[in-house]
């Protein structure tokens, strides 16, 4: 099916941003990540969102604990060939290794290791939270294994404020709730949702973590019809590089789909995306692998009730921000339904060709928020549309 | 506990959370193919063919000159294990199967509250927090809580999906209304229009089948009804707020009294009152549908100068902070800049 979407070009609004320098965009001759991680127990309370940086580390959020950790796989061994993975149960198989039944296992997220081409998922083991955090590795040959983290060399950055002078209470009972993590030029670029205060900053952590230090926190605005302006959280975003120049491509909670210059994201800075698409009600983006076919662009999206859409995204190149609070272009981009890929719930990039996807039956629940997938959740390797 | 197929004298026993083969002497060294071709413990009653499960995770020690398998991880409520052991030899499996701890099953949550505790919500209400009364299971909210209209009938597409957002101890979830439909201008906004309509009359419903986090469903349901409000598109204004002193020598509250009601979770952790000697230590209240916050000091006050501080991160329902409105109309006005994070608001108590 070929459909068509709103794509408007939005208004930057106010001129907000101010010209600082900001070291996300001074590409660093950063010292070697692995060596600065130090081998011991890693203090996991929760793996969430997975993001892989140089040298086979893997990043892991976890929003229970309150950090980010740095993981380092001890994968560094290229593959051959194209890594094929067909792992029909995943979902079993990790169960099975922790000793309980699947449908106490809940899938986070889905990553590939750059280097080895493993796919690599954050799970969690129960549903309370008693939950014990679980990081599993899926090789080409179909192989399940789990990352022991009583022993493996990490560094951690706590996301947490200091504490509030607050003695009555007990247990702090905020959380931010970490929604996706990309790495891009020696910074791990952190989103979050409070479960409290609707303002919220996405955090550009400089790597390797140091002590104490978490990382800039900046502004993300949303701008509508070049008059409406608000705080709006990102919720998932990959990095992407147009014309030689490297953005962010994000997804809002309140649905746009943005691009974000890198060179913006300074510190303190409020930025707003520019919308190039507007996905419409009743569907949340899950995932997006950006890529290139036949000399085209393409996003690949996965969404909750829209299913998985493949964007034809040259007309990227030729989008410039606009300073006027005025100006509105309101164009229609095309983009394919992709009706064989169904439920898909996660989609993470396996090379400059292939996919790697799992699916499942969404869970009960609207389309459009359904809850966990049902068992057997199936992981294969797909060849970018 | 299961059945056992004994052949000969070999037994498989479970203690202290590992399983041991009794009746056969373990060599010391290991097996060319791993101590798991001969002895490995399932997870399930049955075997599963069709998936080729793997066995349970853990490590494997000869202890007394028995065979001990020791679990990675810990035995799960309710799941049933099953040990094989593989004399060498060719003789015929030794099968036994355990059961981990019983479950649970009696229920005892509910919700014991929702915020806001009015029975009036603005149309452009952003959040909803959910406080249940013991621990729950994530992956159910979506399914589980819902918008009714008048007349009873279910309102799709109201929350926001993906992550629930839960505190660490999985009492309280934070519900957002979906955003794209509350925020002016976007395609979800023009569509659908805001979740609630002022005027209209709402129920928010909580299905007893949520699982707690031991599986076990609610005690009961839970039921609100409100009626849709006007929205709230100004940030809220410290100057209208009315703080009433205490009398100094008593341990009287101070209370500050708000026009409309406010973020719960965040008066509760917002406001502080500081005085000569630094902050105030007491005892925090929120009451009269969270428009006004009272605190109680653990001594009595001193006379003197005093001022509440308050975070301008301090929200009310609709997600407007000190200084800045949810959605800002850029055409109807310019943004008012607070510097800092505070804002003080000064009081004598005499």
């Amino acid at each position: 099916m070929n459909s068509r979407i709103t794509l408007i070009r939005v208004a930057a609004g106010l001129s907000l941003a101010a010209a600082l320098v900001f070291t996300v965009t001074a590409a660093r001759t950063a010292p070697s990540l692995s060596a600065s991680l130090v081998s011991g127990k890693a203090q996991l309370v929760s793996a969430g969102p997975l993001a892989f940086g140089p040298e086979g580390v893997l990043f892991v959020g976890d929003s229970i604990g309150g950090a980010v950790v740095a993981l380092d796989t001890n994968d560094h061994t290229a593959p051959r060939s194209t890594v094929k993975i067909d792992v029909q149960g995943v979902d079993a198989k990790i169960a099975a290794l922790v000793g309980v039944t699947p449908d106490q296992i809940l899938i986070n997220d889905l990553k590939v290791n750059p280097i080895s081409r493993n796919a690599y998922l954050s799970a969690s083991r129960g549903k309370g939270p008693d939950a014990m955090p679980l990081i599993a590795r899926v090789n080409g040959s179909g192989e399940v294994s789990l990352l022991s983290l009583d022993n493996i060399p990490h560094s951690s950055v706590s996301l947490t404020d200091a504490p509030k002078a607050n003695p009555g209470a007990r247990q702090n009972p905020r959380v931010m709730t970490i929604t996706d993590m990309t790495y891009v030029n020696g910074n791990l670029m952190v989103a979050g949702l409070s479960n409290e205060e609707w303002s919220s900053a996405l955090r550009s952590i400089p790597v390797p973590f140091k002590t104490a230090e978490q990382g800039a926190t900046l502004q993300i605005w949303h701008s509508s019809h070049g008059r409406y302006e608000t705080e709006s959280p990102v919720r998932t975003f990959v990095p992407y590089t147009i014309s030689g120049q490297q953005y962010i491509l994000a997804a809002y909670t309140c649905t746009p789909l943005v691009k974000i210059p890198v060179s913006d994201l300074k510190p303190g800075a409020k930025v707003k995306g520019v919308t190039i698409a507007d996905l419409g009600s009743g569907n949340q983006p899950l995932d997006m692998v950006p890529y290139k076919k036949d000399g085209h662009q393409y996003i690949l999206v996965s969404n909750t009730a829209l299913g998985m859409v493949k964007l034809k995204a040259d007309s990227l190149e030729t989008y410039k921000p606009i300073d006027s609070p005025t100006v509105v272009d309101v164009a229609g981009v095309p983009y394919d339904s992709l009706g064989n890929l169904k439920n898909v719930q996660q989609l993470a990039q396996l090379d400059d060709a292939d996919a790697v996807i799992l699916t499942g039956k969404p869970g009960p629940g609207p389309a459009y928020a359904p809850g966990p997938a049902v068992g057997p959740l199936n992981l294969q390797t797909i060849a970018l549309p | 506990m299961g059945t056992a197929a004994i052949a000969q004298s070999f037994s498989i026993q479970s203690e202290n959370g590992a399983f041991k083969v009794a009746g056969w002497s373990a060599p010391l060294t290991e097996p060319a193919k791993g101590w798991s071709s001969v002895f490995a413990v399932y997870a399930g009653s049955a075997a599963v063919p069709a998936l080729d499960v793997p066995p349970l995770l853990g490590s494997y020690a000869v202890e007394g000159g028995s065979l001990v398998f020791h679990p990675r991880f810990p035995f799960a409520s309710g799941v049933h294990y099953r040990a094989v052991f593989h004399p060498p030899g060719g003789a015929a499996p030794v099968e036994k199967i355990f059961d981990g701890p019983p479950r649970d099953i009696a229920p005892l949550a509910r919700v014991e509250r929702v915020y806001p505790s009015s029975d009036v919500l603005p149309s452009n209400q952003l959040r909803l927090y959910i406080y249940f009364s013991a621990a729950m299971s994530r992956g159910e909210a979506g399914q589980r809580i819902h918008l009714l209209d008048e007349k009873g009938k279910v309102l799709p597409g109201v929350f926001l999906p993906g992550e629930e957002l839960w505190d660490p101890g999985f009492r309280r979830l934070t519900m957002t209304f979906d955003p794209g439909r509350i925020k002016r201008g976007l395609t979800s906004n023009e569509a659908m229009g805001p979740p609630i309509v002022e005027g209209k009359r709402y129920a928010l419903a909580i299905d007893r089948d949520w699982a707690d986090a031991r599986g076990v469903r609610m005690l009961e349901g839970f039921r609100k009804s409100f009626r849709g409000g006007p929205a709230e598109r100004h940030p809220p204004d410290p100057a209208q707020w009315r703080v009433t002193a205490p009398k100094a020598g008593t341990s009287e509250a101070l209370a500050v009294n708000f026009p409309t009601p406010m973020n719960y979770p965040l008066m509760e952790r917002m406001l502080q009152v500081s005085g000569a000697h630094g902050s105030v230590a007491g005892t925090v209240s929120v009451d009269r549908q969270e428009t006004e916050w009272r605190l109680t000091p653990r001594e009595p006050w001193k006379a003197g100068n005093y001022k509440l501080v308050v975070d301008t991160g301090l929200e009310d329902l609709a997600g407007n902070h000190i200084g800045q409105a949810f959605d800002i109309d850029v055409f109807d006005h310019v943004t008012e800049h607070i510097a800092g994070n505070t804002i003080s608001l000064p009081f004598a108590v005499r």
